[in-house]
């Protein structure tokens, strides 16, 4: 059984100009559990836009969403909330670390959110990272590299059932872009979690063994 | 729990990251309550405190004119003296049937600006200036004996000036000091009143016949006295006593009774609450409008780090929650603030009021009545910060989190 199925989802915005533009047409998408899938797609095709409308940051304009059998598209705003918090878990490119907070407490915060607080589990998640001996450092005292680490650990505190990654090696050199991906592999697969990752580089897709071409399953006029 | 601390310490990471304005917006709230406060507690204060400061006395006659003038003169030794009455209109309402007691008061000199008040000694010895309560002296002293150069040195002013018992000193013309018009005359302090909290610690108590044969004053001042302290067996004497004085006589006045005189004073000093009341709530306007400022500049700033806590799972109220919880920090520090300005205002102004009145404010208090100011103070504070809290609520996370792709 697939762990998120995606029929019809269609989303557009309105530009400036008043004209209607279809960022998403997506006729069928699946993800089974504990499954990773890599998405190529070229920069401001609808990448982001796809993984909004999945984590039920943004409501589609028609279609659905299920995830473990449920029709995320009906859920109201509290449903969608919980779903933030529990079975979905999210990594940006630019990590979104929350720079008044320490590595520890940007994890405990999200862990707050959640159904299962566990301060051992967030410190033991920094540790299997490799930033055991900065728990209580600012993002700011951070390496790009750890800050992403730290980003990794986050998005898995609450150990959803999915982890959406948008561009997550966008801002790092291709040293640390494959160790990150490896590291997200590593720590998705230890605790069964699907894993979804965007990308415009060829070289951070082609790390999986099912790979989607972006453009191939959205029918919007405006690939990118 | 954690939620709670979370909640706190992303409101706190709020108020820090603006601290300046917050705090500006704090101290802003804190002098709007507490100019309230003290506008309203020292006025209860003083009302309360001058009409029990009567000194036991129940009227004062003193010459034809203003009721009040005799009052703030020979209870309160403020203002000038209407004018002089003749000593046997002293002999005769203390002779008058009714009359428990009565004081001739006589003034017009002073030392170093406190007021020399001559008077018999009976005044320090017998007279209950609160019930049960007679004047008492520090040891070491006595009162001053009725023909000799003495003098009895009101708390206030031995604090003041230092005089303790055996210094002497030359009275001074006039009711305030002037160093040209100091009279040839020598006191000696014999005693030092205790603390009474009435205006009798801010003078000089006197011989009234020192004053009346001072060196240099005129001829007419033997034979005069400045006002008569009245003690009266009943309201009716009172009544009996107004009527002879006030409506049938021309050449006295008796202000009788004091409360209700005082009461009309204060009355008239409403304007000058109003206006203070009026300028408290234009505060109180300017302090939400700069919370609001404060609180929607935050906003615009904190717009993608509460967009990347909705993206973690936080729900819609958890952030309407931290905005409120910004503006209760600054309500909650506004308001402690408003009551340590409220302390350091009434402390002065009890200073300043001792200190020309003799009269002793009210210990400050925090009644019912300073909570429901306190818990106002923060409902504006929470109402200041509910439109940028549904600012908060309505927060694209989409829009706000960076787009890549």
């Amino acid at each position: 059984m697939s762990l998120l199925r995606v029929k019809q989802l269609k989303k557009s915005f309105s530009s400036p100009e008043g004209e209607n533009i279809n960022v998403v047409d997506v006729d069928n998408f699946e993800l089974a559990a504990s499954e990773f899938c890599g998405m190529r797609g070229e920069s401001g095709s609808g990448k982001t836009t796809f993984l909004h409308l999945l984590a039920g940051i943004l409501s589609p304009d028609d279609g659905l969403i299920e995830l473990e059998g449920k029709n995320t598209v009906q859920m109201n705003n509290s449903e969608k909330d919980s779903l933030r918090a529990g079975t979905i878990g999210y990594v940006f490119q630019s990590f979104n670390l929350l720079q008044g907070f320490s590595c520890l407490e940007n994890l405990k915060l999200a862990m707050s959110f959640g159904s299962n607080y566990n301060e051992s589990f967030a410190e033991d998640l920094l540790i299997k990272v490799g930033l055991a001996h900065r728990l209580s450092h600012k993002p700011s005292q951070l390496s790009i590299g750890q800050q992403q680490r730290v980003a990794l650990a986050r998005a898995l505190v609450n150990k959803p059932k999915l982890i959406l990654a948008d561009e997550p090696t966008g801002n790092l050199d291709s040293k640390n872009a494959i160790n990150s991906i490896n590291l997200l592999c590593e720590l998705c697969q230890e605790t069964d979690t699907a894993l979804l990752l965007v990308s415009h580089d060829e070289r951070v897709v082609s790390n999986f063994d099912r790979q989607v071409d972006w453009n191939e399953i959205n029918n919007t006029d405006s690939k990118g | 729990m954690k939620r709670f601390k979370n909640l706190f310490s992303l409101s706190f990471r709020g108020i820090r990251q603006f601290l300046f304005s917050s705090l500006i917006a704090s101290l802003s709230i804190a002098m709007a309550g507490g100019l309230f406060l003290s506008t309203w507690k020292i006025k209860e204060g003083a009302q309360n405190s001058f009409r029990h400061s009567s000194s036991g006395f129940d009227g004062v006659l003193g010459a034809r004119g203003s009721k009040l003038q005799l009052i703030l003169n020979a209870i309160f030794h403020l203002e000038a003296s209407p004018g002089n009455l003749d000593w046997e209109q002293y002999e005769l309402i203390k002779n008058s049937p009714g009359v428990k007691s009565a004081y001739p008061l006589a003034v017009g000199d002073n030392y170093m600006g406190f007021r020399i008040v001559g008077t018999t000694p009976s005044l320090l010895t017998e007279h209950e200036w609160q019930e049960d309560k007679r004047y008492e002296l520090n040891p070491g002293g006595r009162v001053f004996s009725e023909s000799n150069k003495e003098a009895v040195v009101g708390s206030f002013v031995s604090s003041r000036l230092g005089l303790k018992v055996g210094d002497i000193f030359h009275p001074y013309h006039g009711l305030t000091f002037n160093e040209s018009s100091k009279h040839d005359d020598i006191y000696v302090v014999v005693g030092i009143l205790s603390a009474t909290g009435t205006p009798a610690d801010k003078v000089i108590w006197v011989p009234i016949k020192g004053i009346q044969h001072m060196d240099g004053h005129a001829s007419e001042y033997a034979n005069s006295v400045s006002a008569v302290l009245v003690k009266l067996k009943g309201i009716a004497v009172g009544m009996e006593l107004s009527m002879k004085y006030n409506r049938q006589g021309n050449q006295a006045t008796l202000a009788w009774p004091i409360a209700p005189t005082l009461a009309n004073f204060f009355k008239r000093l409403v304007w000058f609450e109003e206006i203070l009341k009026a300028i408290a709530y234009l505060i109180a306007l300017m302090s939400s409008l700069i919370i609001l400022a404060t609180l929607r500049n935050s906003m615009n700033e904190r717009k993608r780090e509460f967009a990347i806590l909705r993206c973690l799972g936080a729900g819609r109220s958890f952030v309407t929650q931290v905005v409120l919880g910004q503006s209760l920090i600054i309500a909650v520090v506004g308001a402690l603030g408003s009551f340590l300005i409220y302390f350091l205002t009434s402390s002065l102004a009890s200073y300043f009021i001792r200190k020309e009145t003799g009269v002793m404010l009210e210990a400050i208090t925090l009644d019912l009545n300073s909570w429901y100011v306190f818990l106002s103070i923060i409902f504006l504070g929470l109402v200041s910060g509910i439109p940028p809290a549904i600012s908060a609520y309505r927060v694209d996370i989409s829009e706000n989190l960076q787009h890549t792709t």
